[in-house]
């Protein structure tokens, strides 16, 4: 058996006496999409955010490739990673986030290369030929010299995934990557991600487009007030629902 | 302008009748002040001459504000040494001060108590007493500590010692004390620029693996210079006018200079503007480098970046000239 690019057993995680995941288990295999749906609260974001150690677990074993997340286990006992050895578990690890975050002030380009130039180190002319080629497969050839600000919600998004897969990740992480976008604009992202899915990448996805989920996902969770009430394959838990939080949450959506 | 979508209609801008009223006593204002800064006045003498032996006599007129005097003294040695001296003690001082606050700022926002509440009192400290009395505290230092020792208290450790008598001449003492208060309001600043960058933007370069030097550096205090350079701009230019406070602790900087020359000549006002006139000059220097500072570290910031100076004259000719140019008739208007 193959170790499971992400798995989760019994993930707490709370704010300041509330209880934002109570007790999540979770498995994604390699090359496999993975849809986290819910309604807002229920601690999707959260458990993503986990899982790139942006937020500490309080309780539970969290491993990515077979790594505990965050700590060591030597002699019986876990140790807290230092910041250095967070870094280069995270520059695994890409995220896509719900507002984008592209450095306002740097262009497209500088956005791509960055990460490739400070953090692996390498050189400045094999980054930019990986920043282009990547821009051309997000379709935004010609937006090198461009700030974020001159740019579209969709566009930034694009720009965003590529900056995510110039460090090349074994795993990618979506935190409502269209949540934030115009209607209109909304496709050309989710088609980026199709694209993503189809090559293969292992992406963990919060979404509520439950068309997505339905056509991309191998398999979906659905999480209600930090539990996972449902999962399995979208076909199934999409479709027919067995829970009845589940079929209100979609009523709801769809 | 078209009406209807084929004919080309006047346009009749609002009249400003208040803004006229306005301008119209702005420039009386104006007038005013020209005149009476390039007015003459009796100096109190009484000058007479003989021509053919004809003697006539009549009061002498001077410039109200000497201008001569003010021309005359303007470039001389002194002045040139004190400004020279002000533009230093300026610079070092800011100097110490950015490195010191932005130290300060960081400390102030760490996780640790400790170091943010050693960075909230220095700033409470060094900006709750007057600037004056630190610089004269640092100039008297020698009376408290003929010698300072670093080392750990109570350890008998010593790293190295420090002769404040030969160390604290009246520049370094005057440099310490405008660097170290300096740091104060700097730290300020510089935490506001610190706190007002996105959230969102540290999250993306952990992310991507930066570590928490690399995020600052790379993607933090670039974003946070636009919030910083403006109050910081404000700084250098109230530091510039407060070095002028080290002449009491005997530094002769501009201001000192123009003082030494007066106290000899009892030129007093003409030796004010001499003095007045360079750090304006200086300031000018200092706003056009704070523009373009500002316009660099806008970058990303606006979609289009506002006119230069130059460009903005440019237009408004530009402008001016197309209100007086009679329009050609066009096709479209016909």
């Amino acid at each position: 058996m193959t170790i499971p690019m992400v798995h989760a057993m019994g993930v707490t995680k709370s704010y300041g006496g509330v209880e934002v995941l109570r007790g999540v288990d979770i498995e994604v295999a390699r090359g496999e999409v993975t849809c986290l749906i819910g309604p807002s609260g229920s601690g999707k974001s959260t458990l993503l955010r986990c899982i790139n150690h942006l937020e500490k677990h309080d309780a539970g074993e969290l491993r990515v490739d077979g790594e505990l997340v965050g700590y060591e286990a030597r002699d019986g006992k876990l140790y807290e990673r230092s910041d250095k050895q967070l870094c280069s578990e995270r520059a695994q690890i890409g995220m896509v986030f719900q507002r984008f975050n592209l450095f306002a002030h740097m262009n497209v380009l500088d956005n791509i290369t960055v990460g490739q130039t400070k953090v692996k180190g390498i050189s400045e002319e094999v980054a930019i030929g990986k920043a282009r080629v990547l821009l051309e497969r997000v379709g935004l050839s010609g937006k090198e010299k461009n700030y974020p600000s001159q740019l579209s919600g969709g566009q930034q998004q694009r720009v965003a995934i590529a900056r995510a897969l110039a460090m090349e990740p074994k795993l990618m992480l979506f935190d409502e990557p269209t949540s934030a976008l115009d209607p209109e604009l909304v496709g050309e992202v989710l088609d980026v991600m199709k694209d993503l899915a189809r090559s293969g990448m292992t992406m963990v996805v919060v979404t509520h487009e439950m068309n997505f989920a339905r056509e991309v996902a191998n398999s979906v969770y659905f999480l209600d007030q930090g539990v996972i009430e449902e999962s399995g394959d979208p076909r199934q838990v999409l479709i027919s629902p067995s829970s009845d939080r589940l079929k209100l949450f979609l009523s709801k959506v769809l | 302008m078209t009406m209807n979508g084929d004919t080309a209609v006047k346009v009749v801008p609002v009249r400003h009748f208040g803004r006229w009223i306005a301008s119209f006593f702005a420039v009386i204002a104006v007038a005013m002040l020209v005149h009476t800064l390039l007015s003459k006045i009796p100096n109190g003498q009484v000058a007479c001459h003989t021509l053919n032996t004809v003697r006539t006599c009549h009061n002498v007129i001077n410039w109200r504000f000497s201008w001569n005097v003010v021309f005359h003294y303007f470039t001389v040695t002194e002045i040139l040494q004190g400004l020279g001296r002000t533009i230093l003690l300026t610079i070092i001082s800011m100097a110490i001060g950015i490195t010191l606050g932005v130290t300060i700022a960081i400390m102030r926002l760490s996780k640790s108590r400790l170091l943010s509440s050693t960075a909230w009192t220095y700033t409470w400290f060094f900006r709750g007493t007057p600037v004056y009395v630190q610089l004269i505290f640092w100039f008297n230092i020698a009376a408290i500590y003929p010698m300072i020792t670093f080392g750990l208290p109570f350890m008998h450790a010593t790293f190295f010692h420090l002769n404040t008598v030969t160390f604290f001449t009246p520049f370094t003492a005057g440099i310490i004390g405008l660097g170290l208060n300096e740091g104060a309001y700097m730290s300020e600043i510089a935490r506001s620029g610190l706190i007002a960058v996105d959230e969102g933007q540290i999250e993306a370069a952990s992310a991507i693996g930066m570590t928490r030097a690399q995020t600052l550096r790379l993607v933090i205090l670039p974003q946070a210079m636009r919030v910083i350079i403006p109050p910081t701009g404000n700084e250098v230019i109230s530091m510039l006018k407060t070095t002028s406070l080290v002449s009491s602790i005997g530094v002769i900087e501009l201001l000192g200079a123009a003082q030494n020359i007066y106290s000899a000549t009892y030129q007093v006002v003409p030796m004010l503007i001499v003095a007045s006139l360079w750090y304006l000059a200086i300031t000018t220097v200092l706003s056009i480098g704070q523009y373009y500072l500002e316009r660099h570290y806008a970058k990303g910031a606006l979609r289009t970046p506002p006119p230069t100076p130059i460009q903005h004259i440019r237009s408004d000719v530009r402008g001016i000239l197309a209100k007086f140019r009679t329009p050609r008739p066009t096709k479209e208007s016909r």
